[in-house]
């Protein structure tokens, strides 16, 4: 994978645009803008979602994909892999990233707390688009208690 | 041998970050124009310096001493300049600073999306991972020399 910080970069313009433009600062405005960044990680993780699982035969249950999320989509869009999964065995997933590297420049501890859920939207998209190419539809949301540590919860919908 | 203080300005000649660890007397001005005065001071020296150079320059300016203190001086093509007041005990640090520029200044800053450029650094990391960075150099020692 190219650099790891022209992605950085990218990601930071996006989010830095979408607020620029977002002259609605309300909540309901921003909850726009977060969806908004959201659908973008949807569709590229539906995309990777196709293009990095190497066997069809490795995905023989849920737990095996949310394995995959963890340690190839993690590493290949973040060069490490997630630090922890935890599950319920019902359904509800929470993975666990100890210093995510959107956020590990930002602080260590609860300066830029309020803000930290911007830079995660698209990353759970990401996540929601690659289980959806794997068959698996989901919700997916993220919460941070103190910098760089973040969760993300991952909720799989039964149609 | 010991570190007094740090500052850390911009092109623009905006003061980025300042920080100290041993300082006994203050300027008795107050910490703007403190601020202002190091730049100008600064920008003067360097084309004085490239002016009445006797041979082709390569570095230019690098550092300045007194009889108590010195002025260490690193700036980037960016125009991002790291001032550090050492004890005389210090040799040349060029290493040091670049390193505050590269690992810390562009790593923490210039990397944090909530970080705008060309103001006063607002980060907490920055300030106590600079801190800790400085604190653990060879020639810091937390009696002031």
């Amino acid at each position: 994978m190219a650099d790891a910080a022209l992605f950085e970069f990218l990601h930071t313009e996006m989010v830095a645009e979408l607020w620029a433009h977002d002259s609605d600062p309300s909540p309901g405005g921003q909850k726009m803008s977060l969806s908004v960044l959201e659908g973008m990680g949807f569709r590229v993780g539906q995309a990777l979602g196709e293009r990095l699982p190497r066997e069809m035969l490795a995905f023989r249950e849920e737990l095996d994909v949310l394995k995959f999320l963890c340690k190839d989509l993690w590493v290949a869009v973040f060069q490490k892999q997630m630090d922890s999964l935890r599950t319920n065995h019902q359904g509800t997933y929470v993975l666990q990233d100890n210093s995510f590297p959107l956020l590990v420049r930002m602080a260590s501890g609860q300066q830029y707390l309020e803000e930290a859920p911007k830079f995660l939207a698209f990353t759970c998209g990401l996540l929601r688009g690659a289980l959806s190419t794997l068959g698996i539809k989901s919700l997916v949301t993220a919460s941070v208690a103190a910098l760089p540590a973040c969760k993300f919860q991952v909720v799989i919908q039964k149609s | 041998m010991t570190v007094h203080n740090l500052y850390l300005f911009d092109r623009n000649g905006v003061c980025l970050h300042y920080s100290e660890w041993h300082r006994k007397k203050q300027a008795g001005i107050p910490k703007e124009e403190e601020y202002k005065l190091m730049y100008g001071m600064l920008f003067s020296i360097r084309s004085f310096v490239s002016k009445m150079s006797p041979l082709d320059m390569k570095d230019g300016f690098l550092a300045f001493q007194t009889s108590r203190y010195k002025l260490h001086y690193y700036e980037t093509p960016t125009g991002i300049k790291v001032v550090m007041n050492t004890d005389l005990g210090v040799g040349p640090i060029r290493d040091v600073l670049h390193h505050i520029y590269s690992a810390l200044y562009v790593e923490l800053v210039v990397k944090n999306p909530l970080c705008p450029l060309g103001q006063t650094v607002q980060s907490e990391l920055f300030r106590s991972r600079l801190d800790t960075y400085v604190r653990s150099l060879p020639f810091f020692s937390a009696r002031a020399g």
